[in-house]
């Protein structure tokens, strides 16, 4: 008859695989993150200020920044109390929240079993890294 | 400048940006980023690193809203990010060389221009949805792309999204834009997702915005690690636009949205042409 016994066609993966709760812990993750990021922001600012009355910026003399553009340099900033590597973390933190919901896309597609879906986030997430440990490092 | 008033005044023009970009519809970036470059003389990378982190942080403000609202795709969003941040680190990185090749005025001519193409998009009246009738292509039906948005009437709409290629390249020369220019670049993205993936108006708007963070994060995460990102400046910048984008969206309900539309977006339109200006050596 001409009839063969294929198995049929897995549905295709639907949104409703993402749970509800996905959405709400992402906004959590996003307002938290730029909550957290600014006020770094006030409190660096500030104590910049209170303790630079005077200072005066330009865009050449403004490269105070750069030593804290390493891990350990950042670190050693952040013990010492400088307001600039303060600064550079609220900068880092503000950097890092849509990272943070990359993170937490992969894993809800990957508990999903989205396969396809994960290694789109997966990617994503990987070249985000990339840029910001490799390609920004390597054209300073 | 003094310090006090460089920081004062910076976070005034992220505010004004801030308040101009959330009542237009742009984003304060394309605000603050030529204010920064024509009445401060920043550098370019630099006035480009601090616009992507105020990109970050409004973007990071109405995200959250649309998350909660269940108006984001997250599927979409994350479709349609693997071309936009390629597209920003490749921008992010041509902003560099073109600064160390001294094509700075170049850069400013393309901004301006870019400035001056985003207007036509923000002046479209957004009144019809094109979602519902799209017929999905291979890929869409593979990923699943597609879902049910919910109106304030009740109303459901089913749409699953179309032609996916050329969504990609679109999506991609936004990122480039954004990475280059350090603007959110929302308005080539929804386009994008309403003219080809034929998707209802505010699933795309919601979803533009959740792509935005992630693009303009691989952009400023290029250019804060080739050291172009200046906190002293930045931090401000975002606390401005931040405090612009909360008092716009505030008073937007009272407000006839195309009438302020047409109100700021000559305003846009001046800074582009004073940034082409400035590329070509003329102001």
């Amino acid at each position: 008859m001409g009839v063969t016994n294929t198995p049929p066609a897995p549905p295709p993966p639907s949104r409703e695989r993402i749970p509800e709760e996905a959405y709400a812990r992402m906004a959590v993750v996003l307002r938290v993150g730029l909550a957290l990021s600014l006020l770094v922001f006030l409190g660096a600012l500030t104590a910049y200020l209170a303790l630079h009355p005077h200072a005066a910026w330009t865009s050449s003399a403004s490269d105070v920044w750069r030593p804290y553009l390493s891990f350990l340099g950042l670190l050693g900033g952040l013990r010492a109390g400088s307001p600039v590597a303060y600064l550079t973390l609220g900068i880092l933190l503000l950097v890092a929240t849509p990272l943070v919901r990359v993170l937490s896309g992969l894993y809800y597609f990957e508990k999903g079993g989205e396969r396809a879906m994960a290694g789109i986030a997966l990617t994503v997430f990987l070249l985000l890294l990339f840029g910001l440990f490799v390609l920004g490092p390597l054209i300073r | 400048m003094e310090l006090l008033l460089f920081v004062l005044l910076i976070f005034l023009a992220g505010a004004g940006a801030g308040l101009v970009g959330s009542l237009t519809g742009l984003g304060g970036a394309v605000v603050v980023i030529p204010v920064l470059l024509i009445a401060f003389d920043v550098p370019f990378p630099i006035a480009a690193g601090a616009g992507l982190i105020t990109v970050l942080a409004t973007s990071t403000t109405t995200g959250a809203a649309y998350l909660r609202e269940r108006l984001t795709d997250l599927r979409i969003g994350m479709f349609l990010e693997i071309a936009t941040v390629p597209g920003a680190l490749i921008g992010a990185s041509l902003t560099v060389f073109l600064t160390h090749a001294d094509l700075d005025r170049a850069l400013l001519i393309a901004l301006g221009a870019v400035l001056l193409a985003t207007i036509p998009g923000a002046l479209r009246r957004r009144t019809q949805d094109a979602g519902g009738a799209a017929r999905p292509d291979a890929r869409s039906s593979r990923l699943g792309l597609e879902g049910t948005y919910v109106d304030e009437a009740g109303l459901s709409t089913d749409y699953r999204a179309a032609r996916t290629d050329p969504a990609l390249g679109v999506a991609f020369g936004a990122g480039l834009v954004s990475g280059m220019f350090g603007i959110g670049g929302g308005v080539f993205k929804v386009i994008s997702m309403e003219h080809y993936l034929r998707l209802p108006m505010k699933v795309a708007t919601a979803t533009s915005n959740f792509m935005i963070g992630v693009t303009a994060a691989a952009g400023a995460g290029v250019l804060l690690a080739a050291g172009y990102v200046d906190p002293v400046l930045a931090a401000p910048a975002a606390l401005g636009t931040t405090a612009g984008a909360l008092l716009g969206s505030r008073i937007l309900p009272g407000l006839r949205n195309q009438t302020v539309r047409y109100l700021f977006l000559p305003l846009i339109a001046v800074l582009a042409v004073e940034t082409i200006l400035r590329g070509l050596g003329w102001a």
